[in-house]
């Protein structure tokens, strides 16, 4: 193997760099000018070799380029792996040994194999950097490291037809729709490893071109996407801002037959439309109306027969709309363009199919005017407000009020099987231990105005108040915002070398609250957080055998009344579950993540109505305190 | 009649070790991630390289559990930036140290930390690797808990720990 090494490449032109690459072999002893979104990069130990650049996973210049990528590496010498994975979570998997390499588990292979070389793996750039949808493009005496389009899928669901564009850097794009069918996209500072012209057989897309622009330095690419006639578009967020979706479905007010005049009348003499046909358990819009509530607002209100889950979008040009599940219009739908300078116009319509029909409110806006979702009991009302909005927000869920229609996700897992364990009502100490979770410098989670240290003192404190009411005698491990420690158990665990004995410490206080004073319950409570904002509901947390039975009955008791999804519970190696020594229950009442549980915390009802629901579980589990415990207190 | 005690022995040690060995590592293996449920693990399939020692194929399903599944699949998903920094494989015990990215930037709440890593001790223990326990380290150091976090990592995590 022939092999050249210049450590640290002073000056290197790029055609040295192509002759290298066309060779085959090294004997490039200049400095590649690799120039990177508008600056250089330099590698600290880098060669030329075998027609590629072998880089090492030690090299600064390489982690700044992953860094920019938004990219992670992953190699230690023990193993025989080199893990990179990209930003949009791709893995890029480089074997010691093999010139074989694998994107996503398709093999692909190198001009050389990757190698160790000390503490470090030495990779072939070229090949890494086009996995990561970066290419070298020759521009002048330079070459530029391009990022690129690097994939385009489609998937076709039902009637509809999913556009996933995929890009190694955060995507710039500008829209332009001539009609429902046809979209353009263009893209800049991007080019493009797609196929120039691409017609997926069926579904809702006929035809996908692709051109490139601009200059390597600063290409454009441009995507134009025709449908199939009768479809119309949307564009969805993606999973990442390197990635756009865009959605073409069959347009609702073609694919809506026109009713028959032989049609018998609907519920409630509403006209009727070719709407899906009413399903029990499904919701209907039994009112819509569109009014200017003042100067400055309009409001859609609909009225609906039961609970029903929404989501809503907000788009780059100024459209924003909402689609309510499993949900049907019994009346015609709406278009409306209201004398209102915020709003171009309204239009509401039955979207979706007969088996998932739903309901979309969609606006057209005269710029990124605020909206406000107010989920209530009986419906949804929109307002927007002629006021520019500020909410980076382009994506939000939530769900009105009124009967569930939609079960609760199940598990598959199956939860390990305790060994029976059955409380005494009556029996034992009097005192229950409340636990605040979090407090002090520790905050627990915090979204959507709501912090978590705060919310579980205020329903800590309301449960205090109940339970005392029973008779209980009750203890909070926190009375203020403190993270409660004692300093014996600090300077124990430190004295033992525990890990991590500060938190370790903080943690065990709490459990020894409980457990000296011989509690008969421990209930922690806490606020959930999850990485996206669909997750609600409230989940109860046990570890023990003897805590299933107590977690039931709170499960049993809070869900009604604060009428929450319901999570189940769940047997998790929470700290202070594990370690205390009486029955003990940790509740996440509800996620300071999901708009309508959000907006539920927000409720002092609602953290009295989850007080109330915890304190009747307490009184089904463990009765009331029994004469002979409290005077034995 | 010694021999033959001697003989009984070796036969029955045979059968133990030949009965107790894990299967052998194939072409591809599982990796779990949890879906968004928080609750039910669902396994996609990645195909391995060359090596098959259980230090790197340890390393390789970590870091493949820590990147998530395919663009697209709803899961919950490590932080961004999480990295496996380190593998060892001691008889059924794998030690991993993870960077402190998994903590996130802010305290993530039970139902990502649960869900995270049920997936990742899932992953590591399936029987082809002869492990059933992972201890957990951050950035080197055995820890508690993450920062503001519930689910305690100081002792070895099992499938039975969720």
């Amino acid at each position: 193997m022939t092999r050249s090494r210049v450590r640290p490449f002073k000056r290197l032109g790029a055609v040295a760099l192509l002759l290298a690459l066309l060779g085959g072999t090294a004997g490039a002893q200049q400095q590649p000018l690799l120039w990177f979104q508008g600056t250089r990069l330099i590698f600290e130990h880098a060669a030329a070799e075998h027609g590629e650049l072998a880089v090492s996973t030690g090299d600064g210049g390489l982690r700044r380029f992953l860094d920019r990528l938004g990219a992670t590496l992953a190699f230690e010498p023990q193993s025989r792996y080199v893990i990179v994975t990209s930003q949009d979570r791709r893995t890029i998997v480089f074997s010691i040994g093999d010139p074989s390499y694998t994107v996503d588990g398709v093999r692909l292979r190198a001009a050389f194999a990757a190698r160790t070389e000390g503490p470090d793996a030495v990779l072939p750039f070229f090949a890494l950097a086009r996995a990561l949808y970066v290419e070298a493009v020759p521009a002048g005496a330079e070459t530029v490291l391009q990022p690129r389009l690097g994939a385009l899928d489609v998937r076709a669901d039902g009637t509809r037809t999913f556009v996933t564009v995929r890009a190694a850097m955060p995507l710039l794009t500008t829209t332009n729709a001539d009609s429902a069918e046809r979209l353009q996209l263009t893209f800049t500072g991007q080019g493009s490893s797609l196929a120039a012209a691409r017609r997926p057989a069926g579904g809702a897309v006929e035809e996908i071109d692709v051109a490139v622009g601009g200059t390597p330095r600063v290409p454009t690419t441009t995507v134009t996407l025709a449908g199939a006639p009768g479809t119309t578009h949307r564009i969805v967020a993606g999973d990442g801002p390197d990635t756009i979706t865009i959605i073409f479905e069959p347009r609702a007010d073609l694919a809506q037959a026109p009713p028959s005049p032989s049609a018998p009348p609907a519920e409630g003499g509403a006209v009727p439309t070719a709407t899906p046909p009413l399903v029990a358990g499904r919701s209907t819009v039994t009112d819509l109306a569109i009014t200017q509530t003042s100067d400055d607002a309009l409001s859609v209100r609909l009225t609906l027969s039961a609970a029903a889950a929404f989501e809503w979008h907000r788009l780059l040009d100024h459209r924003w709309y909402l689609d309510l599940a499993n949900t049907t219009l019994t009346g015609p739908g709406r278009d409306e363009h209201p004398s209102f300078g915020a709003v171009a116009s309204v239009r509401v319509r039955q979207t979706g199919t007969s088996d998932a029909p739903s309901v979309r409110v969609a606006f057209t806006l005269s710029g990124e005017q605020q909206i406000a979702i107010e989920p209530d009991a009986t419906g949804l009302t929109i307002v927007v407000t002629n006021v520019a909005s500020v909410d980076p927000e382009r994506i939000g869920y939530g769900r009105t009020g009124g009967p569930p229609v939609v079960p609760s996700a199940v598990a598959e897992e199956p939860s390990p099987s305790p060994a029976p364990w059955k409380f005494e009502p009556g029996s034992g100490s009097s005192t229950i231990v409340i636990d605040p979770g979090h407090g002090g410098d520790d905050t627990g989670t915090a979204h959507n105005g709501l912090v978590e240290k705060t919310l579980t003192l205020d329903i800590a404190r309301r449960l205090r108040a109940l339970l005392a009411a029973q008779g209980w005698t009750v203890r909070l491990t926190r009375d203020s915002d403190i993270d409660p420690v004692s300093n014996q158990n600090l300077a124990q665990m430190r004295a033992d070398g525990k890990p991590n004995a500060d938190d370790r410490a903080y943690l065990q206080t709490r459990c020894d609250v409980a457990n000296a004073a011989g509690a008969r319950l421990f209930i922690s409570i806490h606020a959930n957080s999850a990485p996206f904002a669909s997750a609600r509901g409230t989940t109860f947390y046990w570890f023990k055998p003897q805590d299933l039975a107590f977690a039931q009955a709170l499960e049993r008791s809070v869900i009604p009344v604060a009428g929450t999804q319901d999570d189940g519970t769940r047997h998790e190696n929470f700290y202070v579950v594990r370690h205390t020594t009486m029955p003990a229950v940790l509740i996440e009442t509800a996620f300071v993540t999901n708009p309508a549980d959000a907006e539920l915390l927000h409720q002092p009802s609602f953290l009295q109505n989850m007080a109330q629901g915890i304190a009747n579980g307490v009184r089904a589990f463990a009765g009331t305190p029994s004469a002979s415990s409290l005077s034995a207190q | 009649m010694g021999l033959l005690v001697l003989f009984v022995v070796a036969v029955g040690a045979a059968w133990w070790y030949i009965g107790h060995r894990p299967a052998p590592i194939g072409d591809t293996i599982a990796v779990y991630y949890t879906k968004t449920d928080g609750a039910t693990l669902a396994p996609w399939r990645v195909s391995l390289g060359p090596a098959r020692d259980r230090t790197s194929v340890a390393f390789y399903a970590a870091t493949q559990c820590i990147a998530g599944p395919p663009p697209g699949t709803p899961a919950v998903r490590f932080p961004a930036g999480s990295r496996v920094l380190h593998v060892d494989v001691a008889g059924s015990n794998a030690t991993v140290d993870l960077s402190h990215d998994v903590a996130g930037n802010s305290p993530q709440g039970s139902f990502a930390e649960a869900a995270e890593f049920k997936a990742l001790v899932w992953t590591l223990t399936q029987p082809a690797f002869g492990i059933t326990s992972v201890s957990v380290r951050v950035d080197g150091s055995r820890v508690a808990t993450l920062p503001g976090g519930h689910l305690e990592l100081d002792d070895p995590l099992t499938r039975a720990s969720f």
